[in-house]
Parts: C-alpha cells; sequence; structure tokens
C-alpha cells in the first residue's frame, strides 16, 4: 500500500509539487532567518564583549552608576593585587585591566600652531607592558591600516578616520589633553605608530589606543584601573559560567558600606545585553511559530483544494470498499512523505545560503557611516547544528497538521454525498 | 436459485430538501435471487441510483429494511459497509471512475490490496480479469490514454477481479456506442453464466434491457412493474 501511495505522489504532481514547494520555502526562511539572526546578533554579541563588556567585568560600585560618564575619580585601587587573586580564584578565565578615558587630540603644525584637533575616546589596554592577548582579542593586527602595533612607551594607535581628519600619519606627534584621576589637567605628547579600521564608525572616527602603562602614568593612575575584564579561556561567552562567576565574586568582596568596593557583572547585565540575549532567543522561536501557523494555514488550504479535488477519488475508493480511516490514514502517510521531501529540500537549501552567508556576509558599512552603535560591518550568518531541525520539524508537522485538519472533511460527509460527487 | 441474495421490505428514502422532504424512494418490496440479471428501469429521477446506492450500502434507508447478503443495511458500521463493499460487491459506473494516477492494472489491483491478498495472488488475479474482459494488452497503459469502451471494460475487471456475489452497475453504457454497449453487455451476460455472480443494473436503454431476464420499473420512486423476460441469448 505505502508503495502504492509513493507512486501516486511521484505521478501525481499537482498533488505533491506545491505543498513541496511551500514547505521548502517555509523551510528555507525559517533556517536562512535563524542562521543570519544567529550570525548578527552573535557577531554583535561577540564585538561588545570583546571591545566593551568583557566576558564579565570588574569596576568598583561608584564607577559601575555612573559608567557612561567614564568616572576614572572612581576607578578600582589596587588593581594589580585584585587581579593577582582573581587569576588565582577563576583560571579559567583571563584576567585584563583596561583604562577608559576622555580627552582631546591637537595635531600641531611644527610651528607651535595646530592642523587639527578633535575629541577623543581613549582606551588602555595591555600591548607590550603585561603579556596578554589584547591585541589578538581586539582584532589588532588585522585592523591596522598603517604602522603598526606600540612597541614602546610613548607610542599610540589611532582610529584611521581619525588620523586623516586631523591631517596626521605614522610617525606624526599629536598632543594628548585630558584631565588626571584626579582631576588635574594633563598633557602627553605621543608618537602615532599606527593607524587602525575596525569597521565601527564609532570608534574608527575618534578612538585612540595606548598602552596601559604609559596611561597609568598620563592619568595619574599607579595601581589603579578602570576596569578589569575577564574571558573565558576559549573565549566563547555562556551566560551561566559568567552569572556563576559574577555570583561567586560578589558574595567574597560585597561591601555594601564602601562605594569603591569592586562589583562583577556579566555581559548580561551589562548594557542591557542581557534583554539583547533573550532577545536572540525570542526572536528564533518567534519565527518558528509564526513559520509553524502560516505553513499550517497554507498547507491546510492546499489540503483543503486538493481533497476537494480527490473527492472523486475518495469516492471510487469507498465504493470499492475502503475504509474512510483508512484512506485517512494514506492521506497522512502522504503528508509525511510530502512534507518530508519539502523539509529536506528546504533544510538543505538553508543551510547551503547559511554557509554562504557565515563566509561572505552582507556588507552594511556602507549603511553605518554615521552609526554610533557597535555593530559588525559585515553582517554574517552563522551555522549552528540546531538549525538541521529547527525548520525540518515544524516543516513536517505543519504538512502533517494541515492534512489532519483538511483531512477531517472525508469524514464529515456522508458517505453518499461523499459518492454523488462521482455522478457529475 | 432460491437465496435471495437482496431483500428489501417497505423500503422508504427521503432526502431533505429546502425545508420539507422529497421521498425518493417510496414503499419498496423487493427481492433478488442469486444469479439474476436484472435491470431496474424508469425514467430520470425515479429513484434508480438512490436504490442501488442504498442496496450498495453506500446509504442506508429512511424507513424499511434493505438486507444484503444477510446483513441489515442500517445496522451496518461504516466498517462493516466497507468489508461488505470490500469482499461481495462490485461497483461499475456510468463514467468509469477509474483513478487516474494508477495504470489499468493497478486500477485492478487496488482492489485486492484493500484485501490484503499476497503479490502472487493479486498478479494472478488481476490477469485473469483483464483476460475476462479482453484488455491484458492495455496493462501498462494510463485510464487518460483509453477509449471509453476500454475504460468500461477495466471497470469490469475492477468489479469482477475480486469475484463479488453482486455487481451493481449503473448506467453503464450510457457513455458507449452501439457496437461497445454489446460488447460489454456479452462480457457481462457471460460472467454472469460462468461465475454465477448476481447483476443489477440501472438502465433507461433499450439496448441494456434487450439482455435482462428481469425488469424492474421504477415511477416517481414507486415499483411501477416487476416482469420477468425473454434474454437475448449471448
Ligand atoms: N442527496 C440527495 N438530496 C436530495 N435529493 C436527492 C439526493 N439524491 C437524489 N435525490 C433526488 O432523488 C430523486 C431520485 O434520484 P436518482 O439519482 O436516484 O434518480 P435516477 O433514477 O438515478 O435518475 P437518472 O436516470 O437521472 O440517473 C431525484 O429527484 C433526485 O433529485
Ligand atoms: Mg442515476
Amino acid at each position: 500500500m505505502i508503495k502504492f501511495i509513493f507512486k501516486a505522489i511521484l505521478r501525481d504532481k499537482n498533488r505533491s509539487l506545491l505543498p513541496i514547494i511551500v514547505i521548502s520555502i517555509g523551510v528555507f526562511l525559517t533556517i536562512a532567518l535563524s542562521g543570519y539572526i544567529k550570525g548578527v546578533f552573535g557577531d554583535m554579541i561577540d564585538q561588545t564583549a570583546r571591545f566593551n563588556t568583557g566576558h564579565v567585568k570588574i569596576m568598583s560600585k561608584a564607577y559601575a552608576e555612573n559608567k557612561d560618564q567614564i568616572p576614572n575619580d572612581l576607578a578600582l585601587m589596587d588593581a594589580r593585587e585584585l587581579t593577582t587573586s582573581l587569576k588565582t580564584d577563576f583560571p579559567t578565565f583571563t584576567w585584563v585591566n583596561r583604562i577608559r578615558f576622555g580627552g582631546l587630540l591637537d595635531a600641531t603644525d611644527g610651528n607651535g600652531g595646530s592642523k587639527g584637533q578633535g575629541p577623543a575616546a581613549g582606551m588602555a589596554i595591555e600591548i607590550y607592558s603585561e603579556p596578554s592577548q589584547e591585541v589578538e582579542r581586539l582584532n589588532i593586527p588585522n585592523a591596522i591600516v598603517t604602522g603598526a602595533v606600540p612597541s614602546k612607551s610613548g607610542e599610540a594607535l589611532i582610529g584611521h578616520e581619525f588620523a586623516n581628519k586631523l591631517g596626521v600619519k605614522v610617525g606624526d606627534e599629536i598632543t594628548y589633553m585630558g584631565t588626571t584621576m584626579n582631576g588635574a589637567m594633563t598633557f602627553e605628547s605621543l608618537t602615532i605608530s599606527g593607524t587602525v579600521r575596525f569597521g565601527i564608525s564609532a570608534m574608527d572616527k575618534g578612538m585612540i589606543i595606548i598602552d596601559i602603562a604609559d596611561v597609568r602614568k598620563m592619568l595619574d593612575m599607579q595601581d589603579a584601573t578602570g576596569e578589569i575584564l575577564g574571558y573565558s579561556k576559549d573565549e566563547l561567552y555562556f551566560d551561566e559560567v559568567a552569572r556563576k562567576v559574577s555570583n561567586t565574586f560578589n558574595a567574597k568582596y560585597i561591601d555594601n558600606t564602601d562605594e569603591y568596593a569592586p562589583i562583577m557583572l556579566p555581559l548580561s547585565a551589562q548594557n542591557s545585553m542581557g534583554s539583547y540575549l533573550e532577545m536572540v532567543d525570542s526572536f528564533s522561536s518567534l519565527f518558528i511559530i509564526i513559520f509553524i501557523v502560516i505553513m499550517s494555514i497554507v498547507l491546510w488550504n492546499t489540503g483543503l483544494i486538493g481533497g476537494l479535488r480527490r473527492y472523486q477519488e475518495f469516492g471510487i475508493r469507498i465504493a470499492l470498499g475502503e475504509e474512510k480511516g483508512h484512506i485517512y490514514k494514506t492521506l497522512i502517510y502522504e503528508a509525511i512523505a510530502i512534507g518530508t521531501i519539502g523539509s529536506v529540500s528546504g533544510t538543505i537549501l538553508g543551510v547551503l545560503l547559511t554557509l554562504f552567508m557565515q563566509k561572505h556576509g552582507i556588507d552594511i558599512s556602507g549603511m553605518m557611516e554615521n552609526a554610533t552603535m557597535m555593530m559588525p560591518s559585515v553582517m554574517k550568518s552563522k551555522f549552528t547544528p540546531e538549525l538541521l531541525y529547527i525548520g525540518f520539524i515544524p516543516g513536517l508537522f505543519a504538512m502533517v497538521i494541515g492534512n489532519m485538519l483538511s483531512g477531517i472533511g472525508i469524514y464529515k460527509r456522508e458517505t453518499a454525498t461523499l459518492f454523488k460527487e462521482l455522478e457529475i | 436459485m432460491s437465496e435471495k441474495i437482496i431483500q428489501t421490505e417497505n423500503l422508504v428514502k427521503r432526502f431533505p430538501v429546502g425545508d420539507g422532504e422529497f421521498t425518493a424512494l417510496d414503499d419498496i418490496n423487493l427481492s433478488f435471487d442469486k444469479g439474476e440479471f436484472a435491470g431496474i428501469v424508469g425514467p430520470s429521477g425515479s429513484g434508480k441510483t438512490t436504490l442501488l446506492n442504498i442496496i450498495g450500502s453506500l446509504d442506508s434507508p429512511s424507513q424499511g429494511t434493505a438486507t444484503v447478503m444477510g446483513k441489515r443495511i442500517s445496522s451496518l458500521s461504516h466498517k462493516e459497509a466497507a468489508q461488505l463493499r470490500n469482499l461481495h460487491i462490485g461497483f461499475i459506473f456510468q463514467v468509469y471512475n477509474l483513478l487516474p494516477v494508477y495504470t489499468v492494472y493497478e486500477n485492478v489491483e487496488f482492489v485486492l490490496l484493500l484485501q490484503n491478498r499476497s503479490a502472487a495472488e493479486r498478479k494472478k488475479a488481476v490477469m485473469e480479469a483483464l483476460e475476462w474482459v479482453g484488455i491484458e494488452n492495455l496493462a501498462h497503459k494510463k485510464p487518460s490514454k483509453l477509449s471509453g469502451g476500454e475504460g468500461q471494460r477495466v471497470a469490469i475487471a475492477r468489479a469482477m477481479v475480486k469475484r463479488p456475489e453482486l455487481v451493481l452497475a449503473d448506467e453503464p453504457t450510457a457513455n458507449l456506442d452501439a457496437k461497445n454497449a454489446h460488447a460489454i453487455l456479452q462480457t457481462m451476460k457471460k460472467l454472469n453464466e460462468e461465475l454465477k455472480t448476481t447483476f443489477l443494473f440501472s438502465t433507461h436503454d433499450e439496448k441494456v434491457m434487450a439482455y435482462m431476464n428481469r425488469l424492474i420499473h421504477l415511477e416517481d420512486g414507486k415499483v411501477a412493474k416487476d416482469e420477468l423476460v425473454q434474454a437475448k441469448t449471448v
């Protein structure tokens, strides 16, 4: 009997082709969109972790409350000691110090005048003064447009677009003007060792990166740090792990009276990343639910139309002595076969596009010219094993449910009326 | 020849029409012996198809009884009715009603698949049935490629393949030319004589009537005349 059903599916293209196409498209879209959402949001989260939040970040409580203002006067003290104990307490994480700072960059024209000036967003990282993977973590080697990473005191990297605006190039001198931790004015002469382009417009237009030892001197922050960032050793973010580490740390260091006491926040508790993470998950689920509903309705209707076309066939089969229940069952078998074919082809297409988009992505740097958001400029998909079933299962279900619903028509009609169609 | 294969008693069939009801069959009392070759004749709308549908357990009486092979039609479940049709009743329609995706062979085989017969049994029975009606050579054609006469032969083969006790044929020659109509009727008459299958026709075709041993005249849902006639011999 199964063989008979398959023969019919293969021979009657009208019966099978439309549902197969509908399912394929639905499954394909679900996979391609999920893969893309996962990829884009995943990249954004990854990017945010690298440049901003870490997997976990330690600040002083007071600093954390006002961190948008980069209040270095509220920075963490005894940074070295704290970092050392972090390394022993949480060996599965890598710990690094960073200082964010603001200020003004001034490009001198060599005659005591100025050829350009601009506000700078500074980031002090462990470049050469401490052994760390910060340079790689921030993807600096690839981001360098001209010059090289600073290798000695007095050198700085600046955003490529920033350098163009100021009219400076590698080897030129610039002056940093800002305030120290204690609120005093400070000036520092720096040599540009290189220019960088991260593809994040907000950074490329105003970024300066200096080794943290230099910045400590510059801002009078000896043994202080704005932030201590922790990254899991495999560089992958797992929210539960980050939360657990944070809870353990906070339980140990909590001090309600001291506003300079350190507090650790996981990525998900910073910059509303938590709702972001949830959004990724709920977006994907939402897609799948919408997909199932739409597909079921579409397939139910194609099932109904197909069913109408097939009342004659059902009538004949009933006259030949087939039970309604058996006809219904064969309809469901057919649905399973067609649903499987459609879902498999949709999955293959969806995964192929995802793999392609994982490699090539869509370049949105043009659109991002003036954006201040931390977003990667090439939006890539990400293949995850769940893509193999998140489209497949709903595709199959939609087809089977759609046919179960439309097949009820066989029962609703009286045998004789179903049969009347034969006389026309 | 006294065993009754079909018996109706005070059979009434009413259909709901608008607010009221329409009586399609009114107090039908008929009985048929095994091996009869009988025709129900009458003008259009007289209730021929309705009567065949009830006898074939595709519909049930509003009142009275119809008993086919000892089974009360009105008390059969869907399943039992299907079983009765599956094992004992063959249908032949005005339009041949073949399943278009299947070949001639498969259309005939389908009936036996429903009976869960083995592949070997099916093959033997199908080829035999195709031979009875003289279309072995068409086994692998699709219904859409057949002429009217060929199509109706397939329908006969499909009805006969399971060797049913009863064949119900609703205007089987309406779409055929005279030559094909005669050929089909001769085939059925032959099967009736060789296999002792009971045939019940509905028709208003004179050619068909000529082959019958018995004619039941329906008028407005009532039996107007029930006569034994001298049948044309094959
Ligand atoms: N399902 C139904 N609902 C309402 N009326 C019906 C239904 N089926 C049949 N009828 C009516 O019952 C009467 C008998 O119909 P039936 O089909 O049995 O006639 P018939 O003798 O086979 O006619 P024909 O020679 O045209 O095939 C007709 O008037 C028809 O309109
Ligand atoms: Mg009729």
